[in-house]
């Protein structure tokens, strides 16, 4: 009760509300340039906060990482260029309904979604803030590296078609992951003299280029003057009937990214795919996955908003910054000497509960904000297919050079455009390669921390319970994909015969 | 013709050989773990080695289970020109945003954008006119608004324009 009269009290006292609402905006706007990830968004308006009272200052921040979330979606849905790394797995399906006419319909879904995964996640933050920390503190290295191998364990149901091909685009996303300097023992791996490699090969790149790149490479093969065929010009908000539909995916996304985002280095992205993944297996429609299914927008979208919320969490308890973003936040916080920990709701509860006020009116707002701005941005998608896609590369360029104003970061953009571009046509699957690429650090760094601690007993992995755990889940994934292939190729060999 | 898996688990080969090579070029550090920073990158090597092997097995049973081919017939498929018309587009994609790359340093962001534009849109079927110019224009002055005046980002000026203007002042 006390806590409702500070976040009432922030609300009506202070200008936090009007900070959420414009973090909403901004973070939309960041969120859906590729290039400005969360982290850059919230970066930029971090030296305007110095002179803001603290609870205005960190209600900004947090709502821009809020709106941001959600803005990666669109351009995923409408030009298949994912604003975020967790809008990669929101791209498929998405461009899929777009290119169908329903590219409102999958807008609407994605916006109902991260509202939804936005306030489960914001009631988890305030609910299960410290009980959910004690979990986050049982997580040591064998156990992140069982995470990461959860993770990758996906990539046996992304690959529909080829198991092998699959495979090979996670261990091609992998070898990417190796590039630069080593984890460990800062050996450098691959950079061939390169400073630019140094710091290794950022996710967005290698995504923006096989996604979105490749996706420009193939429509100038079939050059056009004219505007889409199926055009769809308005939002449209999933029916009564959809959104039954939708419950399940958005149950799974929201678990998902409950877990994920108490996890401190999992994140929104890791969470979006194995949403992905799990709604698929639990879908009564499994086979519209990647041909343009509303539950595969639902899932990811429900679970990286839900991270947004939840990624606070060990932040907030511990000050332990799970993400670029988050450490963005606790840097808000210090500014402010506003110190993270359990302290700080015994010191400062009205910053802290002014924070929740704060998240529960951007979340509303994320709303109405994105109901504004999809319109228009349907309406831009909408025109002649030439300028469409001139000014889609035009952004590809100006945001890719904006994360490390980096000319050579462009060049390895054209370069992911033209792997992808073989891959489209050699029929690899891309959610592999991009799901080895944003888990081989994790993987690698965590191993290796393990064994270091053990004297390379490998035997620390399955003594560990959290680690033994998650590897089992891992196995039940690949055998449950494995089975469901084999009975799913037996079925076709009985209709052949 | 051997099938397409025999080709990619063939050129899948030999990129594994070549990495699983580099990896071993990776320096020891007197710091490094048991597993060492080549540990992982020669494992992958070998890991791509082996599906591409499978991949080629799998092309190898394709081509001994294929039916020989009815010769003679009328065939539908497309002359090898117009099969890689559409590659050879696709690469002219990557030719433009490599030209923009090689240029900006020259021209600047705002007219280098301005230019990429105007190229991409006309190469992708847009007619030459004032349409297409002013879309290009009225983009890249959109696009330098946003990046450089709104967001701050250091976009190249370009030497040439630096140059031209140096010698006005």
């Amino acid at each position: 009760m006390e806590g409702l009269n500070h976040a009432w009290t922030a609300l009506t006292t202070t200008p936090a509300a009007f900070a959420a609402v414009g973090g909403v905006i901004w973070g939309i706007l960041g969120g859906a340039l590729p290039g400005i990830s969360p982290s850059i968004a919230m970066a930029l308006l971090l030296p305007f906060t110095y002179t803001m009272d603290p609870i205005p200052a960190i209600v900004l921040l947090a709502s821009t990482y809020v709106g941001a979330e959600y803005g990666g979606s669109i351009p995923a849905i409408l030009i298949r260029t994912p604003g975020t790394n967790a809008a990669a797995a929101t791209a498929i399906d998405g461009y899929e309904m777009l290119k169908q006419g329903r590219g409102g319909e999958a807008l609407g879904i994605s916006l109902v979604s991260g509202v939804i995964g936005g306030l489960i996640g914001l009631f988890f933050l305030v609910v299960l803030t410290e009980p959910l920390a004690r979990v986050a503190l049982a997580f040591t290295p064998p156990a992140y590296f069982a995470l990461g191998i959860l993770g990758l364990s996906v990539i046996a149901s992304l690959s529909a078609g080829s198991l092998v091909k699959g495979l090979m685009a996670g261990v091609i996303g992998l070898m990417i992951a190796t590039v630069g300097t080593d984890p460990i023992s800062g050996v450098n791996r691959f950079t061939y003299g390169s400073p630019d490699l140094l710091g290794g090969i950022p996710f967005i790149l290698v995504m923006v280029g096989v996604f979105a790149v490749s996706e420009l490479c193939a429509q100038a093969g079939k050059p056009a003057w004219d505007r889409p065929e199926k055009a769809q010009t308005r939002i449209k908000l999933p029916s009564w009937a959809m959104m039954k539909r939708l419950r399940k995916p958005q149950a799974i996304g929201s678990g998902i990214g409950l877990f994920e985002g108490c996890m401190p280095g999992a994140g929104g992205s890791i969470a979006a795919f194995m949403a992905y993944n799990e709604a698929r297996r639990w879908s009564k429609h499994p086979e519209e996955f990647g041909h343009g299914s509303p539950e595969a927008i639902a899932a990811p979208e429900c679970a990286n908003n839900t991270v947004a919320g939840t990624a606070l969490v060990p932040m907030l308890s511990f000050g332990i910054p799970g993400s670029n973003s988050t450490a963005i936040l606790l840097g808000g916080l210090l500014i402010h000497g506003l110190q993270p920990g359990p302290l700080l709701f015994v010191q400062h509860p009205d910053v802290v509960y002014g924070l929740f006020g704060g998240l529960l009116v951007a979340n509303l707002s994320l709303f109405f904000v994105g109901m504004l701005v999809l319109t228009p941005a349907i309406w831009l998608v909408n025109r002649p297919k030439p300028y469409l896609m001139a000014a889609i590369y035009a952004l590809i360029f100006s945001g890719i050079y904006s994360i490390d104003h980096s000319l050579f970061d462009l060049y390895i953009v054209l370069l992911a455009g033209a792997v992808g571009y073989a891959m489209r046509l050699l029929g690899f699957p891309f959610l592999p390669l991009v799901l080895g690429l944003v888990l081989g650090y994790l993987i690698e760094s965590n191993y290796r921390r393990s064994l270091l601690l053990t004297n390379g007993d490998h035997r620390v992995f399955i003594e560990d319970p959290v680690s033994l755990g998650l590897l089992i889940t891992a196995v039940v994934f690949i055998a449950g994909s494995a089975l469901r292939d084999l009975r799913a190729a037996r079925r076709e060999k009985d209709v052949d015969a | 013709m051997m099938p397409k898996d025999f080709w990619i688990g063939s050129v899948g080969l030999g990129f594994a050989a070549i990495y699983w090579f580099e990896a071993g070029k990776i320096r020891i550090s007197p710091l490094d773990d048991p597993v060492t920073a080549a540990g992982l990158p020669k494992a992958l090597g070998i890991v791509f080695g082996v599906l591409a092997i499978v991949m080629i097995v799998r092309g190898l049973l394709e081509f001994a289970g294929r039916r020989p081919a009815v010769s003679g017939g009328i065939t539908d498929q497309p002359k090898p020109g117009e099969r890689m018309r559409p590659h050879l587009r696709a690469a002219g994609v990557l030719a433009i945003g490599v030209a923009y790359l090689l240029l900006i340093p020259y021209v600047g962001y705002a007219l280098g954008i301005m230019a990429l534009m105007l190229a991409i849109s006309m190469y992708i079927g847009a007619p030459l006119g004032v349409r297409s110019v002013m879309t290009a224009v009225l983009g890249g002055i959109f696009f330098h608004l946003l990046f450089v005046e709104l967001l701050g980002i250091p976009l190249p000026e370009g030497a040439l324009i630096e140059t031209l203007l140096g010698s006005k002042s």
